[in-house]
């Protein structure tokens, strides 16, 4: 473990802050919000791929759009039938 | 897109659309995405125009709808400054009436100009003027004021127990039991009495038969139940108009302005409609009504029929309207015990002449007359004399 992890162990602080970590949100399974990302990668109905520093996060679904974007955070709407982290 | 987000461009709803992507950009975002557009290889083509400037833009050549939007905001704002509903909350013994009419004295009534109503005025005037009020609040939103109260713990009424008082027939019958808690009966099962004949007197003799007794003055009590006969009747015609639907329902908008009404979506005129109210709300946005109402109401339409009812048929709905109508006169306490019905049938009609034996508690206190009164502290006689 990292000594900037440590740190936020040690002193309970936000690891989404401290440490850049994205911030994912997920309202039942149609909408997500990613907050902390380095950018949108890929984009289609199906898929969106969306750039953190945890790797490159997958979203799967269908009838996928992009609500809003903005360079802190990504809300994306649809029917989300799954995450995965590509590394 | 990235680069667009970190340049600050303001971009949402992004989704796939022909060969490209579709996205709605703000206006002062335009330029930016032109240029992000253009530094990455895209092309920018403009889809259409929404939101509000772009509305004014496409109606700025229409004047009429302008001046009218103008008109109605104008009108909107004169009308907002104006009470138009003024409600009470929480009187119970207090009336409606009452308390608004005091309100009207201190300019607070609905169509009162909202800045002559000084609402902590109308507070500590309501207190002073009901004893029974022992917490008010007069709430303004919008065009309506609320006046929530409190009332004070209702005095009990304390019944003079000193006041001699009898209890006497409030109509004549047949005795048929008698209860008395406080006095000396003077009836018994049996004993056909008056409407004002005591039934419990207030004069209690008090020492053991053969010495001195007195005789005090109390307030009697008591329940005293006898049977007394009501005459009733009615009649029927044979004849009679009863109402038949014909299927047809419509749904009608009518808008109230104090007592007139404007019917907003006339029915036909030549049919009979039968109306029945759905909703009743007033006109207004959000806090701020109008002295308007609009009703919604549903009309039924309907042909009256000629109808027609035998002998029997009438007398046996007369039974039971004679029944209901003694049942009335007996109220909770009393019981009908039988009606005895004489028919009268005409040629268009049947009358019906009752007399329904009732068994009901006749008894109603009656104080004492003044002299007797006096002598309520004790009337000394000797038995037999």
């Amino acid at each position: 473990m990292g000594v900037g992890k440590e740190v936020v162990k040690k002193l309970d602080l936000p690891k989404e802050i401290v440490l850049d970590m994205p911030l994912i949100s997920l309202v039942g399974r149609e909408e997500i919000s990613v907050e902390n990302h380095k950018g949108l990668l890929e984009y289609s109905e199906e898929k969106i791929r969306i750039g953190t520093k945890a790797g490159s996060l997958c979203i799967h679904g269908t009838g996928m759009i992009l609500e809003q974007m903005t360079a802190d955070c990504i809300v994306a709407k649809g029917s989300i039938s799954g995450l995965e982290y590509l590394s | 897109m990235n680069m667009a987000s970190y340049g600050n461009a303001v971009f949402w709803h992004v989704q796939t659309g022909g060969m490209g992507i579709e996205m709605k950009t703000s206006l002062g975002s335009m330029e930016e995405m032109e240029y992000y557009a253009e530094k990455t290889g895209c092309k920018v083509e403009i889809l259409g125009y929404g939101g509000l400037p772009a509305k004014f833009r496409r109606f700025r050549k229409r004047q009429a709808l302008l001046y009218g939007s103008l008109c109605f905001g104008g009108i909107l704002c004169l009308l907002s400054s104006f009470v138009w509903v003024v409600d009470v909350e929480g009187n119970e013994r207090l009336s409606k009436e009452e308390i608004l009419a005091v309100c009207k004295e201190m300019h607070l009534y609905p169509g009162a100009w909202k800045r002559n109503v000084d609402t902590d005025d109308v507070t500590k005037t309501l207190l002073e003027s009901f004893s029974d009020i022992s917490w008010v609040s007069v709430g303004m939103e919008g065009t309506d004021v609320t006046i929530r109260l409190t009332e004070t713990i209702e005095k009990k009424e304390m019944v003079e127990k000193k006041t001699p008082t009898d209890i006497v027939a409030s109509q004549g019958g047949i005795i048929e039991q008698v209860t008395a808690e406080r006095g000396t009966p003077l009836v018994q099962p049996g004993d056909v009495v008056e409407k004002g004949d005591v039934l419990i007197s207030s004069d209690v003799t008090i020492g053991l038969e053969g010495e001195e007794q007195q005789t005090v003055h109390i307030a009697a009590a008591g329940t005293v139940t006898a049977k007394i006969w009501a005459e009733l009747s009615e009649e029927l015609p044979l004849s009679y108009q009863e109402k038949k639907f014909d299927g047809r329902v419509k749904e009608n908008h009518v808008l109230l302005f104090r007592d007139t009404e404007i019917d907003l979506i006339h029915p036909d005129g030549k049919t009979l409609w039968e109306r029945k109210t759905i909703t009743e709300k007033p006109v207004g946005l959000g806090d701020f009504h109008l002295p308007f109402s609009l009703r919604k109401e549903r009309l039924r339409a309907y042909e009256n029929q000629e109808k027609t009812r035998t002998e029997e048929q009438a007398k046996q709905q007369l039974e039971n309207i004679l029944q209901k109508k003694a049942e009335e006169y007996a109220g909770k306490n009393g019981t009908v015990e039988n009606i005895e019905i004489e028919y009268d049938v005409f040629t268009d009609r049947v009358c019906a002449k009752g007399t329904a034996a009732i068994s009901l508690p006749i008894g109603k206190e009656q104080e004492k007359g003044f002299d007797a009164a006096n002598e309520s502290d004790g009337t000394k006689h000797a038995n037999g004399e």
